[in-house]
């Protein structure tokens, strides 16, 4: 049960007089039941990486093998595939065609091949799982706010039944509640039906929050691959990446240098709000010592 | 998916034909386009295949960049061309079979045809490939500015033909969007049977449909928050203004017109004597 990447490079136009390398000799494992997180600035091939593991763009050079198999032999099932490895691109609601919500989320399972109870069924789960209710299925997705058009375009992919869930910045331009909805509901589904998760994000503090791997890309590599805390560790590297740790990481080292005594090993909010409570009761008990040995000081003058 | 598409055929080079502003480049072509009905004889059209050859020279476009365009006429020219060679009335080639059909005067007259339908091609292929369509627009917009006072938008009309040429990669780059989110649910724009096909765009078009009215409402309402408002007191960022090599390319035009019509008469005369 995995994608696997095997020294996959991939060249944008190999016929161009300058060979530009969008991805350089990838080699990568993404096992079932896994929360993973990329990261990497624009331009870094993240979306042509995740665009590969479900045969979306055949590699230049390299193989893309999923369960074992590789995906681009002859006569590998690709139709499949794609169901069984679910893409939400980047603005998926610029994606929804149908009249209402339903019969949108159906296009999916309609194009397995199911019988029409099974899809309205799977259709019915999906957008239960994205939170959405009977009174949106007759509703034309394009009157829909942001946020719910793109629940609807998720529950799109949902309504597969795919192994892997790859979101390419799903919380793009959604306003925080909308955004911690969606992250949220994700990462439920995530850990009750087993499914893989990969997130594509521009925000630290999510991938912190969710993710327990997290994948560094930049110009074409994977620069680190571990969990975000040991990721988060190198902090300097991260930022000539374009890239940074999260806020409160940040918050934690000026703490420290000013003299509280807390790790810098934080990375979401809670660890953070711990980590505070934790220095200043001990500050506390410091000062409370030091106000007793004042109090004896003024006695003694007396 | 979709790549490789370039709107109009501009060529990026730096060279002095790609620096003559555009209207120089309009009227240019224009004129040597009359120049090819008026000239007449062999040094006629000489001066002609000289004169492309030297602005061929100068805008430093590979040659095959410009046969590409001829292609496209091939047919036409192949027809006009047989049509000229047995359909002209005088004195047959040879008295064999088809060879009777064929005239002496129906060869010449298809033979310059060729060369006038092959010198058009590549002269107006040469302003294409060393004008972008936005500079072409500004050219065509100032260059028939007289037309205002007629009533005609020419401003107006100038505005939607560049604001649809910047449009084009954007909607070509959203339709490959659109295909790979359809796609990776399981869309197939590849097999099945002519009603199929049509019926697998639907998912494909409803939503780039929906996507250019987005952006153009969007762009409308851009515009209005600029406070644009048409041609009336506009100004430009880079206004058209003719510099010395223009004037040098005018010049050189009208010297070229000169030389066709001395040519011409030079011609005439030493056929009559």
């Amino acid at each position: 049960m995995a994608i696997t990447f095997e020294h996959v490079t991939y060249i944008y136009e190999p016929d161009a007089p300058v060979v530009q390398k969008v991805l350089d000799d990838i080699s990568l494992t993404i096992p079932g039941n896994q929360f993973v997180g990329i990261i990497g600035h624009t331009g870094s091939g993240k979306s042509t990486l995740i665009q590969h593991m479900n045969g979306l763009i055949k590699p230049t050079e390299g193989t893309v093998k999923f369960h074992g198999e590789d995906i681009w032999q002859k006569d590998y099932p690709l139709r499949q595939l794609r169901s069984r490895v679910g893409l939400v691109f980047q603005y998926p609601e610029h994606q929804l065609f149908e009249e209402n919500v339903f019969k949108d989320v159906c296009f999916g399972p309609k194009n397995q091949g199911l019988t029409q109870e099974e899809i309205e069924q799977r259709a019915k789960n999906a957008l239960s799982m994205v939170g959405l209710d009977e009174s949106f299925y007759k509703r034309s997705p394009f009157e829909l706010s942001g946020g719910q058009k793109r629940r609807v375009a998720i529950a799109g992919v949902l309504a597969m039944n795919p192994e892997y869930l790859i979101l390419d910045e799903p919380t793009a331009g959604l306003d925080p509640v909308g955004r911690d909805e969606i992250l949220d509901q994700v990462s439920r589904l995530q850990k009750e039906s087993g499914i893989t998760v990969i997130l594509v994000s521009h925000s630290m503090e999510d991938v912190a929050r969710y993710a327990q791997r997290l994948i560094v890309v930049d110009d074409g590599h994977i620069r680190f691959d571990d969990t975000p805390r040991n990721v988060f560790r190198h902090r300097e590297e991260l930022e000539k990446l374009g890239l940074s740790a999260p806020q409160v990481t940040y918050l934690a080292a000026a703490l420290k240098k000013r003299g509280f005594a807390m790790t810098e090993d934080v990375t979401t909010i809670r660890e953070a709000k711990d980590a505070i409570l934790q220095a200043l009761s001990a500050e506390r008990e410091n000062r409370s010592g030091n106000g007793i040995q004042k109090k004896e000081q003024v006695k003694t003058d007396d | 998916m979709i790549k490789d598409i370039t709107i109009g055929q501009y060529y990026a080079v730096d060279s002095p034909i790609h620096r003559l502003d555009p209207r120089v480049k309009l009227v240019g072509t224009v004129l040597f386009i009359v120049s090819l009905f008026v000239a007449e004889g062999v040094f006629g059209y000489l001066a002609a295949a000289g004169a492309l050859a030297f602005v061929i020279h100068m805008s430093r476009v590979p040659f095959r960049f410009m046969t590409r365009g001829l292609k496209s006429i091939l047919i036409i020219m192949l027809i006009s061309v047989s049509f000229n060679i047995f359909f002209t009335e005088g004195t047959p080639v040879a008295d064999v079979l088809i060879l009777r059909s064929m005239t002496w005067e129906g060869l010449e007259k298809a033979v310059y045809m060729a060369i006038r339908l092959i010198m058009l091609i590549l002269g107006s292929t040469i302003m294409t490939l060393t004008t972008t369509p936005n500079a072409l627009t500004d050219g065509l917009e100032k260059g028939l500015g007289f037309l205002k006072k007629l009533h005609v938008p020419v401003h107006e009309l100038a505005m939607m033909m560049s604001i649809a040429l910047r449009f084009i990669p954007i909607l070509i780059e959203e339709t490959d969007k659109i295909m790979k989110a359809q796609t990776a649910r399981g869309a197939d724009f590849e097999s099945g049977g002519i009603i199929r096909r049509i019926k697998a765009m639907v998912p494909l078009l409803i939503p780039l449909f929906i996507s250019a009215f987005r952006r153009a409402a969007d762009l409308a309402l851009a515009m209005e928050a600029r406070c644009y408002h048409g041609d009336a007191n506009r100004t430009k960022m880079k206004p058209l203004r003719y510099e010395h090599c223009d004037r040098g390319a005018y010049g050189c035009m009208a010297a070229y017109l000169v030389l066709i019509l001395i040519l011409k008469f030079v011609w005439k005369g030493w056929i009559a004597g």
